[in-house]
């Protein structure tokens, strides 16, 4: 508690501290790269012999630095295994992932997640929670969480705990507390599965918003075919388990977009072609899913 | 939250054909109908309660001994047993946690010292504190410290019942962590210090102060049960004391007095709960 | 892997004799701590003679009895103060009274009010079983989603066919909660009570104590932990097997 008085009272000395603490910051973000990601041949299995779950197969995937790439997939086809590949959560059986031209070692605060549900911190305050990132590295710079409450309209809920804000609101913070760290890629698994239609589309304006401002790679999951579309430079389609790359649709739609677009005729073929690509999927899943229980 | 709605909704239901007093009336008329049971059955010699000890007498010889009367001729005042036996839980259950809370943790997290701790520990567990007091009385002797005697065995045998709660609530805290939780402090740049302090702690917090409340019930048991077998001063000793002197109110006025003493400190576990937790909601985030 | 799992865990238990042959030559008394080896004779006399299953069964009998008795009266007990804001009002707050009450704490009392002192020890043990399912099976109704009980009215059902087919299966995870506690504590009270008289392990624990025959101390303990462990053990099997629901959480 007394750690955040110190830092909203801003003292003379308290500045000092904030310019090293920028400085610091700088050389964090321009050692860490520009955010390609190269998954190469990549294979999962899960668990041991005899009783294997083989959940990506030889899966290629190339992401370029500041491209936003949605994996749509149908439900358990392996794409947050996708994910959490790429964040450093596990290790492929097969083949490599490659951030910035280097393997993947572990997580680092440059790939930055979004989980489908939210992971605030529930014992921490929303601002604790933001500042949580740079504060793992010593360098709090307190008005630039300012902005990000401002960005994400989170005034006045500094010192609420996650539990009394609304799911739209504890997205936003979240997401808030992912850009403290200024990450050159964003994984985000179904961020957004959980809240109900309206504000999940508002949701998806402001996550435009942040992107088109400054320019992050962003690997985005999602089963929502709408979604998918609405947000991507590119919707990579995977197929059911073993999950492999089923097909790549490129979405030429202009920047910035934002939720009225679904309308349009191009977008509705777009989504047409996205649909009957993961249909069969879908129904393979389901007889999967089935056929286990 | 929904549940208490719920009973009433039910308890309404009843209701409609029952005459219905409010609420505290109705726990009102609950205490008064405990004290006229107990008076009947004293009166009209219910089992051989007539041997034992009328409410009246009792409720009279309680306020008599809160107001500092010694319970016994020429023995300690209630107050001083209270703090004896008091002071017996605090310092057990206080082992008990210093102890418990950092093996609890370590056991929890890591899975090489799950291996080398959890064995041993756990052949234990099943052993009631009260069967340690013979061996307890074999290894520690009783210190005297000035004029306070520090009854060691007895401490031993809280120190016994109250750790496998707290131990058993931590490992079982700790491991039940939300991977994801951990993932984002990672992610967020968290070392695995770091990752301990912000999220394994504060995480495994509500299932230490569960077993901290466990190991405070336990704590009283026991030192009842060793102040009745070894002696005070204590509120077990008081109550094992009536009995011999034939002066049943002091038993009933030892297992009130210990009953009240046990109820406040579960209060006060719960009160640190509040203050360690600002987080919780009321009833606590159990999932 | 799982060999040195194995290896680090027989570790622990090899440490935990070692540490106890230590300890009995540090400790100096005579007659001191009694040692592993002495242990194994003690049990294999008394293991040998009748008198030591006697206590042991007797004390096993007491627990179960007193335990059934308490859930009997506790379950349906429960579900009633549960479901019924005014058997709440009237009944709970004198058993709140009573509860905070260490079980053992009764002993002397009862040694005057009941007429049989064989039941003193059953009835302490009802007392440690009573309260822990009580209490369980009360939070057990109360937390059974109250949609749950307007799906089944609207479905047809009765007051009483709700409480058959919702409230009391949406209450069994607590309750089962509730019986695994209470067996823990009335094997905790029952050797308390014991060593307080003249029957059961308990004594034969005390009695060993005193008798200066200290193997046959650490003898009583490990039956009383055996016993206690496989009770435990007992009621947790038969709730995995009431709770088919429920497959992989652990109770």
């Amino acid at each position: 508690m007394n750690e955040r008085d110190t830092t909203n009272a801003r003292t003379a000395p308290d500045e000092q501290h904030t310019d090293s603490a920028d400085e610091k910051f700088r050389s964090w973000t321009e050692s860490s790269g520009t955010g390609t990601v190269n998954i190469k041949d990549m294979t999962k299995v899960y668990g041991t012999d005899g009783d294997e779950l083989t959940a990506v197969d030889s899966m290629d995937l190339h992401i370029e630095a500041e491209e936003f790439v949605t994996v749509l997939g149908p439900s358990g086809c392996g794409k947050s295994t996708v994910m959490e590949c790429v964040a450093g959560y596990l290790d492929p059986t097969e083949g490599e992932v490659l951030v910035n031209g280097e393997p993947v070692d572990g997580p680092d605060p440059s790939r930055g997640v979004v989980f489908q549900e939210n992971r605030l911190f529930p014992w921490k305050t929303v601002t604790e929670n933001v500042r949580f990132g740079p504060q793992m590295r010593d360098a709090v710079d307190q008005s630039r969480i300012e902005r990000l409450f401002d960005q994400m309209g989170l005034e006045g809920f500094e010192d609420s705990y996650p539990h009394e804000l609304s799911g739209g609101m504890q997205q936003r913070a979240e997401l808030a507390r992912l850009l403290a760290n200024d990450p050159d890629i964003m994984l985000m698994d179904e961020p957004f599965s959980g809240l109900d239609a309206m504000t999940k589309e508002l949701m998806q304006e402001k996550l435009l918003d942040v992107w088109e401002d400054d320019d992050r790679t962003v690997l985005f999951i999602t089963h929502d075919v709408e979604e998918a579309i609405l947000l991507a430079d590119r919707v990579v389609v995977m197929t059911a388990r073993p999950g492999q790359v089923k097909d790549v649709i490129d979405v030429d739609l202009e920047r910035p977009r934002d939720i009225d677009m679904v309308t349009t005729d191009r977008f509705n073929e777009l989504q047409r072609r996205a649909s009957e690509s993961i249909h069969d999927e879908a129904e393979r899943a389901m007889e999967q899913a089935e056929g286990r229980a | 939250m929904s549940t208490g709605s719920m009973s009433e909704r039910i308890g309404d239901r009843f209701g409609e054909s029952l005459p219905s007093p409010t609420r505290g009336v109705r726990k009102l008329l609950s205490l008064v109908g405990f004290v006229a049971v107990w008076w009947l059955c004293y009166r009209f010699g219910v089992l051989n309660f007539d041997h034992f000890v009328s409410p009246v007498t009792t409720l009279v010889e309680f306020a008599g001994a809160l107001a500092g009367q010694p319970l016994t001729e020429g023995g300690d005042t209630i107050y001083l047993h209270a703090v004896y036996s008091a002071a017996r839980v605090a310092i057990g259950v206080g082992f008990a946690a210093v102890l418990a809370i950092p093996t609890g943790l370590v056991v929890g997290t890591s899975q090489r010292w799950e291996n080398l701790l959890y064995p041993a520990l756990e052949a234990f567990r099943p052993i009631p504190p009260i069967a340690w007091l013979p061996i307890a009385i074999i290894v520690f002797p009783t210190l005297a410290l000035g004029s306070i005697s520090v009854p060691l065995p007895a401490l031993f045998v809280v120190f016994v019942g109250a750790f496998f709660p707290i131990f058993t609530n931590t490992i079982e805290g700790a491991r039940n962590i939300e991977t994801e939780y951990r993932r984002a402090a990672e992610s967020l740049g968290a070392s695995s210090g770091n990752v301990f302090r912000h999220v394994v702690l504060p995480a495994t917090l509500p299932s230490i102060i569960t077993g901290l409340s466990l190991g405070v019930g336990l704590g009283w048991i026991t030192v009842v049960a060793a102040e009745l077998l070894t002696g005070g001063p204590g509120l077990g000793y008081i109550i094992m004391q009536g009995s011999r002197l034939l002066q049943n109110q002091i038993v009933v006025i030892g297992m009130l007095a210990v009953g009240a003493l046990g109820y406040a400190s579960s209060l006060l576990v719960e009160r640190l709960g509040h203050w360690l937790m600002p987080w919780s909601t009321t009833e606590g985030n159990r999932e | 892997m799982e060999y040195a799992q194995r290896a680090e865990q027989s570790v622990s238990l090899l440490a935990l004799l070692v540490i106890w042959g230590v300890a009995t030559m540090i400790v100096g008394a005579v007659p001191s701590l009694p040692t592993p080896p002495e242990v194994v004779m003690a049990f294999v006399d008394a293991a040998t003679g009748g008198a030591f299953w006697e206590e042991v069964l007797l004390s096993t009998f007491r627990v179960y009895l007193s335990f059934v008795i308490a859930a009997v009266i506790a379950i349906p007990l429960g579900l009633l103060i549960g479901r019924s804001a005014i058997v709440e009002d009237l009944l709970f707050p004198s058993l709140e009274v009573l509860r905070p009450i260490p079980p053992i704490a009764w002993f002397p009392a009862l040694t005057i009010i009941l007429i049989n002192s064989a039941n003193i020890v059953r009835f302490i043990i009802f007392l440690a079983a009573f309260f822990p399912i009580l209490l369980n099976t009360i939070e057990g109704v109360q937390d059974v989603e109250v949609e749950f009980s307007q799906a089944a009215s609207s479905l047809g059902a009765s007051s009483t066919q709700i409480l058959r087919h919702v409230l009391l299966p949406g209450a069994l995870p607590s309750i089962y909660t509730g019986l695994v506690n209470a067996m823990g504590l009335a094997w905790v009270s029952l050797v308390a009570a014991e060593l307080l008289s003249s029957t059961g392990v308990g004594y034969f624990i005390w009695n060993a104590f005193t008798a200066g025959e200290y193997p046959n101390v650490v003898v009583g303990m490990v039956a009383v932990g055996v016993l206690g462990y496989v009770s435990s053990a007992l009621v947790r099997w038969l709730s995995a097997q009431q709770l088919p629901w429920l497959q992989s959480t652990t109770v």
